[in-house]
């Protein structure tokens, strides 16, 4: 409760939350605003914003409506945003868990995996994994997710470090408490509040990386991305810029959103570092 | 936005001079460097090994022929002087140009002809290695005779119309008794050119300079040509605008660029010297799917594209509707009148109603998968108009992005799709390049060939006749005969004719003056100042 | 000698790694649809199958899995990249050609991140919730949420398109022949935005730590003291404050120099940069699975070294470390 009204307190969160407020509403209102499909021929391909009434922010090199796939497109990064990050959180923390948990061994095998995702710029896996499954959107969400957790491994790691040492922990085990009950009752739940900070971050880069993804063509080319739009604007860069333009204005307001969001509830989960 | 800026009113007034300038400059110059945009590397740049566009834009300089095309489009000599064939068309006999030698001094010989005949077009130049499939043999009486013995009859029609692309010769000295595919040759190539081979440095640039041991005396103009790498379009478009690239063959810059350019004083867009270079955008049907097998909804699915529209649109003036797999740039085989399949989409719902499809929830009748190769602009736009086009006839289309490795594979060796699209290339004659795309039996996994799962006799035996046919009247009804089957069957739809876009600065001269001009030699092209 | 015996223990400690990454994605590329014949095949533009099955034996494509990683993992053994089917010559050539632009759009990238983050957190910190921060401070965050692919084009269409400053892309002009400093400076100008483009997000962090760190050892006893002293401001942050901020930011490049890798990736193919990023992009492509592995076991090199000096001066850094 405490950790509520401290976010609701906070102007930057509240300015964070406002930004995402509005492109969830933008996911929502799509349909009602934009019945049709919006990736359907809607007129003339490469017309200005502003030059045909019908299109208040112009028509992409296919003639399709931008104003539309943009609110669409808000469904689909708010989409691969949200399941990309749970998918990277929940391996990261069974990897992170496992290994701080019972270290030895099982950390030293597990952290050397870690270790060679982190090894391995991760862009380049994705584009890998991309070119050997296909860039369907199912796909594209579990590649970001399985490239995008070496970090929350590390951290839940860290947490479980340190809390497996706490006295409560050594008191379950005296209890006859099973390693399941322990990890999952006793120090998970502690150690969670740095982790869901954390997963606005990731929540941020899988966002950012399925547009780089779209940029190169790489993404599915079957649903409104914001990403896919910045691509196929990027041929007629020289005389219609605004193609690239708009939808990438979408993309950094959401990420702004998204960040600032991550950094209230950081200030309101870490009071003792909300000072600065 | 509104009204020409003060540079534009500079360019303006000057473009007004360029035709008294030109007329003032009507000798050639001498001299000069021609900067050429250089999109698809190679991995070789030898045009007796590998005959691709990207390989005569750099091979065609340096080496040679046998034979060209004259700017009317007929056969002219090159380093072969004149030609005959026997009755029976089993033997081809070329007298071949004397006093030709090679860049590194060695003369030319009937040995060369010989040598790249049997060791390169037979054995791995593509295109080639069907062509002379029934090569068995060049025989060199004197070292100014080579004669092409064939096992089945060879149309000498066919054979001329087809060397210009696929008879290049490389040098028998530099290449007898080594690995051809390895041969530094090959990315360093030696000719008989009106161009020497000088440095390639990899994903930068290529230089070549003038031979002045050229056997057209006083011949060539250029200095030198420089070939800049440049697979970035909007980058190369710019650099035509900055004046370091001339020119850009293949319609390698974007589509809006190129409007933009000629729209641009400076600069000339034309199909001018692509004409032997025609291409139409295809639309392949698997006949695995049940749905495609039927004759219908093939016939449906080309009903519910607009293509008028979408040429109108998204193409602009250089495509035009085409009438089946034989562009109407072939003279002597194109053949009007075939059936044709227009836009009629009440017509694509009631064959699909007709053949049982009916729209379920959501109006769908049914779903296909659509997979574009990844080369070129039109083919990603015309996918999407597809897509767009086949879901008003209740068609739900996915599009499945593969790149130029995942394309080939998926499409011609697995055979996991539905409907394909991209591009084929006419290659002078529809037995070099057309009729595999029909012909039954070719290999799984052979690119570019039939393997859409569907066979008719009647079209085998007509492509197998013509292919060695040597009266050319007879062949030309043959071809006739095979455009009017194949276009009642529509095992697949080529829909739209494009030829490939120059762009020129208007600096250049003598350029495009022939129907294969940026893959040909440039001996007499020059700059005007 | 006791620094390259620690580099060496480094270097057998990542090892597991290493060889896991190659491994792992030698497999993977198993599986994609196509192999570098068909990549071939599309390059010519057509060839019947006895040209493919014909290239597949001449790369040895026609072997066994097993038999070609162990081949591959034999040569590795004696630092032999291999032979790369589509540059056709050998990788390590390859790739050190590509290597200058990957390597200068790097270096230049953090230099110009790091040096401005530090710049504009002091000045953020000095003024702290005045309007110079609040303007340093909303600027790091925008940096820190624009995509850089996006911020890249935009940067074209402004200082390329409109104004015609600096070149839309490319990496010197060779046809001009440039030797000596006019051959820097050319080189420069068509580094300056991918330079910019790749430096935002890092610019946007550096900021954030140095801002952080500059205030936390403001409000300490010891900078009060200096202060009392009359020791002045330039002075203070040089010796107290730097050195205290620089221990995250040299952790920061450790973690991110694999980031940085991915980034150029996208960079380079915005302004077209024959770099190590575009390599990775073409071969994966075209399925040069040498290529691409000497890409990786390369690029993992690298950060496994830059790790190393992240180590080495965190040692020297943080007195508390030792050894």
């Amino acid at each position: 409760m405490r950790a509520l009204r401290a976010f609701l307190r906070n102007p930057v969160a509240m300015a964070g939350a406002v930004l995402l407020g509005a492109v969830v509403l933008m996911a929502l209102a799509a349909p009602v605003v934009f019945p049709g499909d919006p990736l359907g021929l809607a007129g003339r391909p490469l017309q200005w914003p502003g030059a045909n009434p019908r299109f208040w922010l112009g028509t992409d090199p296919s003639g399709r409506d931008i104003a539309a796939q943009l609110f669409h497109g808000a469904r689909i990064s708010l989409l691969i945003g949200a399941v990309a990050t749970v998918i990277a959180v929940v391996i990261g923390i069974i990897f992170g868990a496992l290994a701080g948990f019972y270290g030895g061994v099982v950390d030293t095998v597990l952290m050397r995996v870690t270790e060679a995702f982190q090894t391995l710029p991760n862009f380049l896996l994705l584009l890998v994994l991309v070119a050997v499954f296909g860039s369907d959107l199912k796909t594209v969400v579990i590649a970001i997710g399985v490239v995008a957790w070496p970090p929350v491994a590390r951290l839940t790691r860290a947490e479980f470090l340190t809390l497996r040492e706490r006295d409560y922990v050594a008191a379950g085990r005296m209890q006859g408490l099973s390693d399941a009950h322990l990890i999952l009752r006793e120090v998970l739940p502690n150690a969670l509040p740095p982790v869901i900070v954390y997963a606005s971050v990731v929540m941020a880069v899988a966002i950012l990386l399925e547009s780089a993804l779209a940029f190169l063509q790489l993404s599915d080319p079957n649903v409104p991305s914001w990403g896919n739009l910045i691509g196929l604007g990027r041929t007629v860069l020289r005389s219609e810029w605004y193609v690239s333009a708009i939808p990438g204005v979408a993309i950094l307001l959401s990420i702004l959103g998204v960040s600032l969001v991550g950094q209230g509830l950081n200030d309101a989960l870490n009071p003792r570092l909300a000072s600065r | 936005m509104s009204g020409p800026t003060r540079r534009e009113v500079f360019l303006m007034t000057g473009a007004a001079m360029v035709p008294m300038s030109a007329i003032a400059q009507a000798t050639p110059r001498r001299g000069g460097i021609l900067t050429v945009h250089f999109a698809t590397e190679q991995r070789i740049l030898n045009p007796s090994l590998q005959a691709s566009t990207g390989v005569y834009i750099v091979g065609g300089k340096i080496q040679e022929p046998l034979v060209d095309l004259d700017a009317a489009g007929n056969p002219s000599p090159v380093l072969a002087e004149s030609w005959e064939s026997t009755p029976d068309g089993r033997a081809i006999t070329f007298k071949l140009r004397q006093g030709v030698t090679w860049h590194d001094g060695r003369p030319f010989t009937s040995a060369d002809v010989q040598f790249t005949a049997m060791e390169m077009w037979k054995k791995i130049l593509n295109y080639g290695t069907a062509l002379q499939q029934f090569l068995t043999a060049v025989d060199t009486p004197d070292a100014h005779t080579a004669v092409f013995r064939y096992e089945r009859p060879m149309p000498l029609g066919l054979l001329l119309r087809a060397l210009p692309d696929l008879g290049y010769i490389s040098p028998k000295h530099i290449y007898e008794g080594t690995d051809i595919r390895q041969n530094p040759a090959n990315t360093a190539p030696i000719g008989t050119g009106p161009f020497k081979f000088v440095q390639y440095e990899r994903g930068q640039f290529i230089i070549a300079e003038r031979n002045p041991n050229y056997w057209r005396q006083g011949f060539p103009y250029l200095d030198r040509v420089v070939w800049r790498v440049v697979s970035d379009r909007a980058a190369a478009a710019a650099q035509m605008e900055a004046g370091q690239i001339l020119f850009s063959p293949y319609s390698s810059l974007a589509l809006a660029d190129m409007t933009r350019l000629a729209r641009d004083p400076r600069f000339e867009v034309t199909t001018r010297g692509n004409e032997g270079n025609a291409r139409t955008n295809t639309l392949e049907f698997n006949f695995r799917r049940p749905e495609l097998a039927d004759i219908r909804v093939r016939k449906a699915i080309a009903h519910a594209i607009n293509i008028p529209f979408f040429i109108e649109n998204f193409l602009g003036t250089y495509a035009k509707p085409g009438t089946g797999p034989i562009p109407s740039v072939s003279t002597d085989y194109y053949t009007p009148g075939s059936p044709q399949y227009g836009f009629d989409r009440a017509a694509a719902n009631r064959l699909l109603d007709e053949a049982g499809h009916r729209r379920g929830a959501g109006g769908v009748r049914f779903s296909l998968r659509l997979t574009p190769a990844p080369w070129g602009e039109d083919i990603a736009l015309f996918a999407t108009f597809i897509q767009q086009s086949l879901a008003e006839v209740g068609i739900r289309v996915e599009v499945v992005r593969l790149d130029a490795a995942g394309f080939l594979r998926t499409v011609y060796n697995d055979h996991n799709f539905d409907l394909a699209s991209g591009w084929h290339q006419y290659r002078s004659d529809p037995a070099v390049s057309t009729t595999v795309w029909y012909r039954s039996g070719s290999p799984q996994g052979a690119p570019w060939t039939n393997q859409w799962g569907w066979t008719d006799a009647g079209i085998d035996r007509v492509i197998d006749d013509a292919a060695t046919e040597v009266d050319p009247a007879k062949r030309r009804a043959l071809y006739g005969e095979f455009v009017t089957r194949v276009q009642n069957e529509l095992p697949l739809w080529m829909p739209i004719e494009q030829i490939f876009l120059s762009t020129f600065n208007r600096r250049m001269r003598n350029a495009g003056n022939t129907p294969r001009w940026a893959s040909s030699s440039w001996y007499d092209t020059w700059l005007a100042s | 000698m006791k620094l390259l015996l620690l580099a060496l223990r480094r270097l057998a400690a990542s090892l597991p790694a290493l060889v896991l990454i190659l491994v792992g994605l030698f497999l993977l590329l198993q599986l994609a649809p196509g192999d570098t014949v068909d990549a071939l095949m599309a390059q010519m533009g057509g060839g019947d199958a006895a040209i493919a099955a014909d290239l597949r034996r001449f790369y040895g494509l026609d072997l066994s899995v097993t038999a070609r990683l162990g081949a591959y993992l034999w040569r590795l053994l004696t630092l032999d990249l291999g032979f790369s089917a589509i540059y056709g010559k050998p990788v390590a050539s390859v790739i050190l050609e590509r290597l200058p632009a990957t390597l200068l759009l790097m270096t230049g990238a953090l230099f110009f991140a790091f040096s401005f983050g530090m710049a504009l957190g002091v000045i953020a910190a000095r003024r702290v919730n005045r309007w110079p921060d609040t303007l340093i401070s909303t600027l790091g965050l925008i940096f820190y949420a624009t995509p850089s692919f996006w911020f890249g084009l935009m940067a074209i269409v402004v200082f390329s398109v409109y104004l015609q400053w600096l070149p839309a892309g490319g990496f010197g002009d060779v046809a001009m022949g440039f030797t000596g400093w006019a051959r820097v400076w050319d080189t420069a100008t068509y580094l300056v935005l991918p330079v910019l483009t790749l430096a935002l997000i890092f610019l946007a962090i550096a900021l954030r730590i140095m801002r952080a760190s500059m205030l936390e050892v403001q409000g300490m006893d010891f900078v009060r003291t200096a202060r009392a002293k009359g020791l002045s401001d330039m002075r203070i942050v040089a010796r107290h404050v730097l050195r205290n901020a620089l221990l995250p930011m040299v952790t920061l490049i450790g973690l991110q120099a694999g980031t940085m890798l991915g980034g150029s990736v996208v960079v380079e193919s915005v302004f077209t940069l024959p770099g190590l990023g575009r390599l990775a992009y073409e071969s994966v492509v075209q399925r040069d699975l040498n290529t691409l592995l000497g890409i990786v076991f390369v690029s993992a090199l690298l950060v496994i070294a830059v790790n190393f000096i992240v180590d080495l001066l965190y040692a020297r850094l943080d007195p508390r470390i030792t050894g």
